[in-house]
């Protein structure tokens, strides 16, 4: 088989191994959830319930008029309590419902649609309908991403997972192989696209086996076995190494002919397609080295994150008795882009792929040194910019040489950081020069 | 249950690699362990003071301009030990320790520390202190050498006979030792111009711990050994990549992270010009120093060097593999 690429980037430890092969489950409901009416790139929603309003589960409870948004779902049977800002993950307020969880609970009622017999126009529909954001992390809208101005010839669903330890998506191939097929089959359908490729590390030979075995002799899918090198999952990364195309700074995807999508949401659509379910719930890992019990569940959007890692063990060794302190991070997404939490009210959103829980001995130290110029940032930056050049003329207040340097063309995957003998905050540094580049501009 | 999590707040990225300042200094410290042995092997307890003074020196000046510059919360990186270790490896054992010790102060206090710390030298510290006690000890070394006098000290006597270095024999005529000893080990010259495969064997361990590239001391001997080539002939050319302080200075001082380009391909022009220039001194100006004095001008030009060979973004090249045409493909997709 041979495992394709794309150049530099870097290889990381996996710790798959602490979830890989826990089946999918699900955990039971919260007391409350609260679903925040901005989960996604683009126009956030408003609140179509109000205070006290029964909702149900699937009920829309939020929508906007702009092309670029997706609507929000109750994801319980409840009551809303309030419509207010509530701390999200990246730690700012965002408006959010909050529904009390009724004791009752109704299995919902879903349709069965016969998906191969559906028009395109119902497709995009449906995908609009049921709020289908991008799931790997980055939450865009999906009918917006098959919509393209331009033609595309290829579509690459992303089973990457390039992330360590997150396996919800390998979990996902595995286990629900026909859906996801079925659903890329969907999409390709929609932007008329003559290939379909699955994209796959081979760290996950279960997953690239499932998918063969469902496309075997069809001519126009195929299942690409990639290189396990961060950041494989990153969309320009991903179609580099599958068609050896490279998306130029500034453009997308489609500027190239190619429409990325997650597995997750390969499966969304499917679901949306066939059942006319709305995402109201989806897929996560819970995991590191300081959960108690590292597994994948089915969370609904809007559950609690300090619920979830309860409902899953909660911190390993650490029982919460008198006196003992846990030492530790909370992070919500990958370990590399991901977001750590203080705050374990923050509700699980339609992009939350992951939880972590680091013990004490995988924190990072905040101590710096200056950049020693050792070019290990330079050899491994995937979009080939200088992070070195960028870190010390941004630290200096020199933002347009950190521009110079390719800072607005960085998208913070981490590894600059990851690699420096220096600790340097370079990350940090980028966003702070994009901060400042656009306001200049 | 959140009242007892002490929950670490920090950004992305939440890993991190092994990687550290200190860990590769401390190689650099260990890539230099075989020369310094062959070295104390041939001069004895001679050359164990002189790495003793210059080590010492490096790290009191290091404390003593960091508490002066106000910069004394930096941890030690290690740093000052190898400018202090290549320093004394760039000395014969004949140098008086207090050529040593102004040749670390300033190497480590101002090439390093006084150009805002490392990262910030522009200039080879090890280098720049070489260079800088060759140079007084023109200007005003015999003076101090008649005023420190009563200070000398050799902890033991120094056979002067086997003193004089290959390059300069070369330069004189004389019949020259056999290209196999001159190799593996030759007394002669510097602490470091001893033994060309210590260095070697020191290279490749740097190497292959990552902390260099091939880029920088391939391009600087293989130029040199070609234009020895052209001028010189074949057996000559070999002398060349063999003598003096070629192969310190391509294998550990070209290749300083601070003072040399990031990509190979600056890496490589920075090196053919470093080649280019040391030949330019053996052949046609002074048959010493080439490689110190070549080394540190190419390093003003490092800037210049990254400038030019800034590499394109990701799919910014133009030759790259773009879309197919649109008309292979079925149009007509509204936005």
């Amino acid at each position: 088989v041979t495992v394709k690429s794309f150049d530099r980037g870097v290889f990381l430890p996996h710790y798959k191994e602490f979830s890989e092969n826990e089946p999918i489950t699900t955990i039971s409901l919260p007391s409350e959830v609260v679903i925040p009416l901005q989960q996604h790139i683009g126009a956030p929603c408003s609140a179509v319930v109000k205070v006290g309003d029964r909702v149900k589960t699937g009920q829309k409870i939020g929508d906007s008029e702009a092309f670029v948004s997706a609507a929000v779902f109750a994801s319980v049977d409840g009551t809303v309590v309030a419509i207010e800002p509530r701390p999200s993950f990246t730690g700012a307020k965002v408006e959010s419902v909050v529904i009390e969880v009724a004791p009752e609970q109704e299995e919902p009622k879903w349709a069965d649609r016969d998906v191969t017999q559906l028009s395109n126009d119902q497709i995009k529909q449906a995908i609009k309908d049921a709020g289908i954001v991008g799931m790997g992390g980055a939450a865009f809208p999906t009918h917006v991403k098959l919509s393209p101005p331009k033609p595309i010839d290829a579509i690459i669903i992303n089973a990457c997972e390039c992330e360590p330890f997150l396996t919800c998506d390998h979990r996902l191939s595995v286990e629900m192989t026909e859906e996801l097929v079925e659903g890329a089959r969907l999409i390709q359908k929609l932007v008329n696209a003559d290939k379909l490729y699955f994209g796959v590390e081979t760290n996950k030979p279960d997953a690239i086996e499932a998918l063969n075995s469902k496309v075997e002799g069809e001519d126009s899918i195929e299942v690409i076995a990639l290189d396990v090198k961060y950041p494989q999952g990153s969309e320009k990364q991903l179609i580099k190494a599958v068609l050896n195309r490279e998306v130029p700074p500034g453009k997308l995807p489609l500027d190239v002919g190619v429409v990325v999508h997650n597995v997750g949401t390969a499966v969304a659509v499917y679901e949306a397609c066939r059942y006319e379910k709305p995402l109201y719930e989806r897929v996560l890992t819970l995991t590191g080295d300081g959960a108690a019990k590292p597994c994948n569940v089915k969370v609904p959007i809007g559950t609690p994150i300090g619920h979830v890692i309860e409902q899953c063990g909660g911190f390993k060794d650490f029982t919460g008795a008198e006196g003992e302190v846990f030492n530790g991070k909370v992070i919500m997404g990958g370990p590399m882009t991901g977001f750590a939490q203080d705050n374990l009210d923050v509700p699980v959103v339609k992009g939350t792929s992951g939880i972590l829980i680091f013990s004490e001995e995988m924190l990072v130290k905040n101590e710096h040194m200056p950049c020693v110029r050792c070019a290990r940032c330079v050899d491994h930056c995937p979009m080939y910019l200088y992070p070195n050049s960028i870190s010390v003329n941004a630290e200096r207040g020199l933002y347009r040489e950190a521009v110079e340097w390719g800072a607005m063309d960085c998208f913070e995957c981490g590894i600059c950081v990851y690699v420096c003998p220096s600790n340097r905050p370079i990350v940090h540094l980028v966003r702070e020069t994009k901060v400042k580049a656009n306001a200049a501009k | 249950l959140s009242n007892d999590l002490k929950l670490s707040y920090t950004v992305s990225p939440h890993l991190r690699s092994k990687n550290n300042v200190q860990q590769a200094m401390y190689d650099v410290i260990i890539a230099l362990l075989p020369i310094s042995a062959v070295a104390v092997y041939f001069f004895g307890i001679n050359a164990v003071f002189a790495i003793a003074v210059c080590l010492a020196a490096a790290v009191l000046t290091d404390l003593g301009f960091k508490k002066m510059l106000g910069r004394s919360h930096t941890p030690f990186d290690g740093s000052a030990l190898v400018t202090g270790l290549l320093i004394a490896l760039t000395f014969s054992v004949e140098t008086s320790w207090w050529t040593l010790v102004v040749a670390t102060v300033i190497g480590v206090g101002v090439a390093k520390e006084l150009m805002g710390g490392l990262g910030w030298n522009r200039f080879n510290p090890a280098l720049f202190g070489r260079v800088s006690g060759i140079l007084f000890a023109s200007l005003f070394f015999n003076q101090l050498n008649i005023t420190f006098a009563p200070l000398s000290y050799t902890p033991a006597p120094i056979d002067t006979v086997t003193q004089a270095t290959p390059l300069a024999l070369l330069k004189m005529g004389a019949e020259m030792p056999a290209m196999s000893q001159m190799f593996i080990a030759n007394q002669g010259g510097a602490l470091a111009e001893v033994s060309p495969l210590a260095l070697l064997i020191g290279g490749v361990y740097l190497f292959v711990r990552g902390h260099i590239k091939w880029h920088i001391p391939v391009s600087i001997i293989a130029t040199v050994f070609l234009f020895g080539l052209i001028f010189e002939g074949p057996q000559l050319a070999l002398y060349h990549v063999l003598a003096g302080g070629l192969m310190i200075g391509a294998l550990y001082m070209a290749t300083d992270w601070v003072t040399s380009p990031v990509t190979p391909k600056g890496m490589v022009i920075f090196g053919v010009a470093i080649g280019i220039l040391i030949m330019v001194f053996r052949l046609f100006l002074t048959p010493t120093e080439g490689t110190a004095f070549s080394i540190l001008i190419l390093n003003a030009f490092v800037p210049m060097i990254d400038r030019l060979t800034k590499r394109p973004v990701f799919g910014e090249a133009p030759a790259r593999v773009q879309t197919p045409e649109a008309s292979t493909v079925v149009a007509g997709k509204p936005a």
